[in-house]
């Protein structure tokens, strides 16, 4: 009894953390960037439609929805792997960080790609994105308006530490709501301070 | 007054999530004339695709995120908001995780329907059913707020 009694009230350091946040962030951080890769060739690979549709647009909504389930598996894979019993504060620093390691992990891939396989990659996707938006059943003033605007964003977000600060939060703070889900749904009930 | 456990994280996520809603109004809040390119854009462009023709617009500025992303953002706000009342409306769960399993059926079919254009969704229908799967996803953890009697 006294051995389960001292069980429940363990405290966590982050290595027991890290594992979930670790496995978890680098998955999701691998699925986001060969199904970004994936359809961001498709988009470069294929004739501007001028559809709202377009690879590219498809794969940001279905990435979006894949990586906000990563801290509900972070806090799911916590309670398999470490402990059953999980405190509110816990749930929501694995979801946050979860998110944290999805962001750089997948920013550092995307660097490493463009640096060592297709240095052109960030250019053929800007140009099929142009090409889309030209396409596209709009005023021209607004079209100009939206590629001057995109192409600002991609020039300003070359350096590698802005895009992880800037990345960071939302993803991290959507990541924190799902671990809470997970803390409702997968940690063992019990009567936790914070 | 409220009673809830846990009661400086809820205030904590409740000003979080207030702030997100906030910026994701975009560049127009900060007298910018496209949010794409403006901080505020770049702050969601991991999150959502952004296109000016599907979100709404503010201060004649279309905002930092799409209607959808528009909508969960506002309804994780309200559903936050809701939790102290559903506190001590009732202890049962279950419901919350059926309306959320539903809130995302809906959104999938919403999607391929339009995607295979069995229909066109719009800018309102969008948010909406966002709103919903905002909302329900807030209200999941109500449980870990209510207060032991």
């Amino acid at each position: 009894m006294d051995e389960i009694t001292e069980k429940k009230d363990q405290i966590y350091s982050f290595s027991d953390y890290w594992p979930s946040i670790g496995i978890v962030g680098a998955i999701f951080s691998l699925i986001t960037f060969v199904g970004g890769l994936f359809f961001g060739y498709q988009q470069i690979n294929s004739e501007p439609t001028g559809s709202f549709f377009s690879p590219f647009m498809i794969s940001s909504g279905v990435i979006c929805l894949i990586t906000s389930i990563a801290g509900l598996i972070a806090v799911w894979h916590f309670t398999k792997e470490v402990s059953p019993s999980l405190k509110l504060g816990q749930g929501a620093v694995i979801g946050f960080l979860t998110g944290a390691v999805i962001v750089v992990v997948s920013v550092l891939l995307s660097e490493l790609w463009v640096l060592l396989i297709d240095p052109e990659y960030n250019e053929k996707m800007l140009e099929s994105m142009i090409a889309n938006f030209e396409a596209m059943d709009m005023p021209q003033s607004t079209k100009d308006d939206m590629i001057d605007a995109m192409a600002e964003s991609m020039e300003s977000q070359q350096s590698l530490l802005r895009q992880i600060f800037i990345g960071v939060p939302i993803t991290g703070i959507i990541n924190l709501i799902t671990a809470l889900i997970g803390v409702a749904i997968f940690a063992e009930k019990k009567n936790d301070d914070f | 007054m409220i009673r809830l456990k846990h009661t400086r994280f809820y205030f904590g996520i409740l000003f979080t999530l207030t702030v997100m809603l906030f910026l994701s109004l975009g560049g127009g809040l900060w007298g910018a004339e496209q949010s794409i390119g403006h901080w505020t854009g770049a702050l969601f462009q991991n999150v959502c695709h952004q296109n000016p023709e599907r979100s709404f617009l503010f201060a004649g500025v279309p905002m930092a995120v799409n209607s959808r992303c528009f909508g969960v953002f506002a309804g994780l706000l309200a559903g936050w908001i809701l939790i102290p009342a559903i506190t001590r409306l009732t202890s049962k769960t279950q419901w919350t995780l059926r309306l959320i399993i539903l809130a995302v059926l809906v959104q999938i079919i919403d999607y391929s329907g339009n995607l295979f254009q069995v229909w066109q969704n719009t800018n309102l229908t969008r948010a909406t059913l966002g709103l919903f799967l905002g909302m329900s996803a807030s209200l999941a953890v109500f449980k870990l707020f209510k207060p032991e009697n």
